[in-house]
């Protein structure tokens, strides 16, 4: 009878009727609203109805979590039986999904991609309602799993949560301005920003929202420090270390790097360029297009390129981090146990082995301890040669070649320094994806690896 | 005796009342030597510059309304900018004549409301230096009418600005050239005040001490607790020299007999204490020996687990892998582990050795003090 690891116990389904009472009143309001603006339906699905509002609907969906809420909230039976809960097949297949970095990151890329390209769908009202909707009844119904609530509900991790939500909400609301901005410039229309004041009052505009926001980050911050006890560890010590080890959420990006990356590339150079790069976007942005009003039309390639840096290759990997990331760094889907044993058979060898050893069937050419520098490196290029051509390949045939292609455009207009900066910045982002795919794909660990001076890339 | 606990405020005060009252009386009192340079100085320069129209002879009416004027101005210089207009015109009334500087006199006593105002004034003041009387003038008149708003207020402290044109065409500029000095000369130092000469000389020893004793009371207070804080932090200072630590264990330890170890075996016990995997195993060239591994990832430096199930080593921050004679073989750790160093002591245990380390990469694997041969 006593489950160590209950997938539901009468808190959580108390807990869960709660959230649904939350939807629950969200809906009705977004009924209402429904009901208000939006036209009625006079043919469903070729049938004559008479006159039937839209909001009807709505009203279905409310009225069905309304009931959702009340069976949670009343419920009091063996929470073992209890009905509503995450079908272990759906559970099954999300894990095969989310644990396998390839599909991981191919699906991050996937919904990158559907955002741009079905952003002027992705922006209406009703269908971002319907994500917030489906988002937050997927996280009720993932809570019914043991697993899920032990990574979720982790303290440390409920922040990032709320966070996700917040990312979303932000690039969902950025795409709703820049896609109205550029219907109205399309259609010769002044631009949102044109029709509202470049002047608003200090009071009572600037003073009461500062006041308002005051007050509800305070709020937020006193019930999140009363409801959430901070996640304290055993006492430090030099020889042990926890497993998993984890940076702090907003590292975990600099710490998947690390996985693919030798520290001293993924630790210090790659992030020095990160930083930089950011730094000198105005520099090498030639566009003038977009200054002091959203646009996506006018600076496809900017923000394109800046959300892909962001979203897959930033916050995509602090949810792998957070979430996925298990004992020994393994992956782990989200409901799935946190197995220190878990086996993953992994070789992952270096470019110089496969082409030494598996291709030349001869031993790693190696420098003894006794030989001199000079005699070192010839042995050491020897080894790498093939490595260091492909990077040298890499950095320098990729921006010629862009100029007199793709980026034709682009090197005309910015010139040679400042079109060298952006090319080489691309390519450095680059890097990452390509890394873990050549990982992912043929178990390559580096592709110039050089032990001897901490030297690896 | 109170007159001597006058405290810096009110002396300037008593300076301040003294100065207006002397350069109210006489214009050529321009003020106490106490007052700083940049408040006398548009006293004394209004003052001059009265001074001077009603010397000159072409302005035989501005006599009468122009003590007025300056008295206004003095009184209450408005900015800085009303000092350095009342600069520039004395430095022009000096050298032209005193009536091309007074329309610019006149406005920035009104309080410019701008620098436009301001450059307004030094270009007209630029252009009377330059040219002839006459038409020093009509420059003179051309910013004032582009500022008519300065007019209504400065017809408060200084004659109406017609007025001033008008007197300006009917003078004879060579002649009425006023030779008087630059900046009006300063008084003498006012006399000490004789009520100060003769408390000091009251003053009696016992006010001293007492003064000095409340003086020195706070003092001797701040400073007293200055020493006792700081002899505080220097206990604390002294504690802070000596934490509570653990003292570094010797590098050099014995971990028992070859006999604990069958083969293939991957001893923890030392892990936790010590940071080092004693393993016996013929995995890395055939050879049965025994070794100690650090266990230091040498990627990021975490501590790999064993892991009995999968005969590795795996670091739980980034996933690199080890085979049990400490080659990497997944992850990103870069190179094998290290060994430290090993031997049979001659009590026959086996004795680590930390201060000493070898790594496979440099080939020093090879070496015999890192390792003990088996058989």
């Amino acid at each position: 009878m006593l489950e160590p690891h209950p997938d539901l116990t009468t808190h959580v389904i108390h807990g869960l009727g709660w959230l649904y009472t939350v939807m629950f009143l969200m809906n009705v309001g977004w009924t209402v609203r429904s009901f208000n603006r939006e036209g009625h339906y006079d043919k469903i699905l070729g049938f004559q109805v008479p006159h039937l509002p839209k909001a009807f609907v709505w009203a279905i969906y409310t009225a069905l979590l309304g009931l959702l809420a009340a069976t949670h909230l009343a419920a009091d039976g063996d929470p073992q039986d209890f009905f509503f809960r995450m079908p272990v097949a759906l559970k099954d297949a999300i894990n095969v999904v989310i644990a396998n970095p390839i599909s991981f990151f191919l699906l991050s890329i996937l919904m990158f991609a559907a955002m741009i390209w079905l952003r002027k769908w992705l922006v209406r009202p009703t269908v971002g309602w319907v994500l917030l909707n489906f988002s937050m009844l997927f996280l009720g119904l993932s809570m019914t799993d043991y697993d899920f609530r032990q990574i979720v509900g982790k303290p440390d991790n409920v922040p990032i949560v709320g966070m996700l939500f917040i990312v979303g909400y932000f690039t969902w609301l950025y795409f709703a301005k820049a896609v109205e901005n550029d219907r109205r410039i399309a259609a010769g229309e002044p631009k949102i920003e044109d029709e509202q004041a470049d002047q608003v009052l200090v009071w009572p505009d600037l003073v009461y929202t500062e006041m308002i926001c005051m007050l509800l980050l305070t709020a937020v911050l006193i019930f999140w420090g009363v409801g959430l006890d901070a996640p304290l560890e055993e006492p430090a010590s030099a020889v042990k270390t926890p497993n998993p080890s984890k940076a702090p959420w907003y590292f975990l990006g600099l710490q998947e790097m690390l996985v693919y990356y030798d520290p001293w590339m993924a630790g210090v150079v790659l992030p020095t360029i990160i930083l930089v790069g950011l730094m000198a976007i105005p520099y090498i942005d030639f566009n003038k297009l977009g200054n002091g009003y959203y646009t996506f039309d006018q600076r496809k390639f900017s923000v394109s390129m800046f959300l892909f840096g962001f979203l897959p290759l930033w916050v995509a990997m602090i949810i792998l981090g957070t979430f996925i990331r298990g004992p020994n760094w393994n992956m782990f889907g989200p409901y799935e146990y946190w197995d220190v044993h878990k086996l993953e058979v992994l070789n992952n060898i270096n470019l110089s082995d496969w082409f030494w050893v598996d291709q030349m069937n001869k031993p790693l050419p190696r420098p003894g301890a006794e030989d001199g520098f000079a005699a070192t490196a010839l042995i050491i290029l020897k080894r790498e040669w093939l490595g260091l051509a492909l990077v040298a390949g890499y950095l320098l045939v990729f921006p010629p070649l862009g100029a007199i292609t793709v980026f034709r455009r682009f090197f005309v207009k910015m010139g040679f320094v400042r079109y060298m900066v952006l090319a080489n910045l691309i390519l450095f982002m680059a890097a990452l994806p390509l890394k873990m795919a050549v990982r992912w794909l043929f178990n390559l660990k580096y592709i110039v690896a050089i032990p001897e001076w901490f030297f690896n890339i | 005796m109170a007159k001597e606990k006058l405290t810096t405020a009110e002396i300037l005060a008593q300076a301040r009342q003294q100065g207006a009252a002397g350069s109210g009386g006489s214009s050529g009192d321009a003020g106490q030597p106490a007052d700083p340079p940049a408040a006398a100085d548009p006293q004394a320069e209004s003052a001059a510059a009265g001074e001077a129209a009603s010397d000159a002879p072409a302005a035989p009416k501005g006599a009468s309304d122009t003590p007025a004027a300056p008295k206004g101005a003095s009184a209450t210089p408005k900015s800085t900018a009303d000092i350095l207009a009342a600069a520039r015109a004395q430095g022009s009334g000096s050298s032209e004549k005193p009536a091309a500087a007074k329309p610019q006199a006149a406005k920035p006593g009104g309080a410019p409301k701008s620098t436009a105002d301001i450059l307004a004034a030094a270009r007209a003041q630029g252009a009377s230096g330059a040219k002839a009387a006459p038409s020093a003038g009509d420059d003179a008149e051309k910013p004032a009418k582009e500022k008519p708003a300065a007019k209504p207020r400065a017809a408060g402290d200084r004659p109406p600005l017609e007025e001033m044109v008008r007197r300006m065409h009917e003078g004879k500029p060579a002649e009425t050239k006023p030779a008087r000095p630059k900046l009006p000369s300063k008084p003498p130092l006012p006399a000490r005040r004789p009520e100060s000469a003769v408390s000091r000389r009251a003053f009696p020893a016992a006010m001293i001490a007492s003064i000095a004793a409340i003086v020195m009371t706070p003092f001797a207070l701040g400073m007293g607790l200055l020493a006792l804080i700081g002899g505080l932090w220097s206990l604390l200072g002294a504690r802070f020299m000596m934490p509570n630590m653990v003292v570094e264990l010797p590098s050099q330890f014995k971990v028992g007999p070859p006999s604990d170890l069958p083969p293939g075996a991957v001893s923890e016990k030392f892990k936790a204490s010590r940071g080092v995997w004693l393993v016996r195993s013929d995995a890395y060239n055939g050879e049965d020996i025994i070794y100690a591994l650090a266990s230091v990832c040498t990627h990021l430096g975490c501590t790999p687990n064993w892991l009995e199930g999968e005969q590795k080593f795996k670091c739980p921050c980034h996933g690199s892998g080890f085979y049990i004679s400490g080659i990497n073989f997944e992850g990103p750790a870069p190179r094998p582990l290290e060994r430290v160093g090993l031997r049979l002591a001659e009590d026959g245990m086996l004795e680590v050795d930390k201060s000493v380390k070898f790594q496979e990469e440099l080939g020093q694997w090879q070496d015999s003090k890192s390792f003990v041969a088996l058989g």
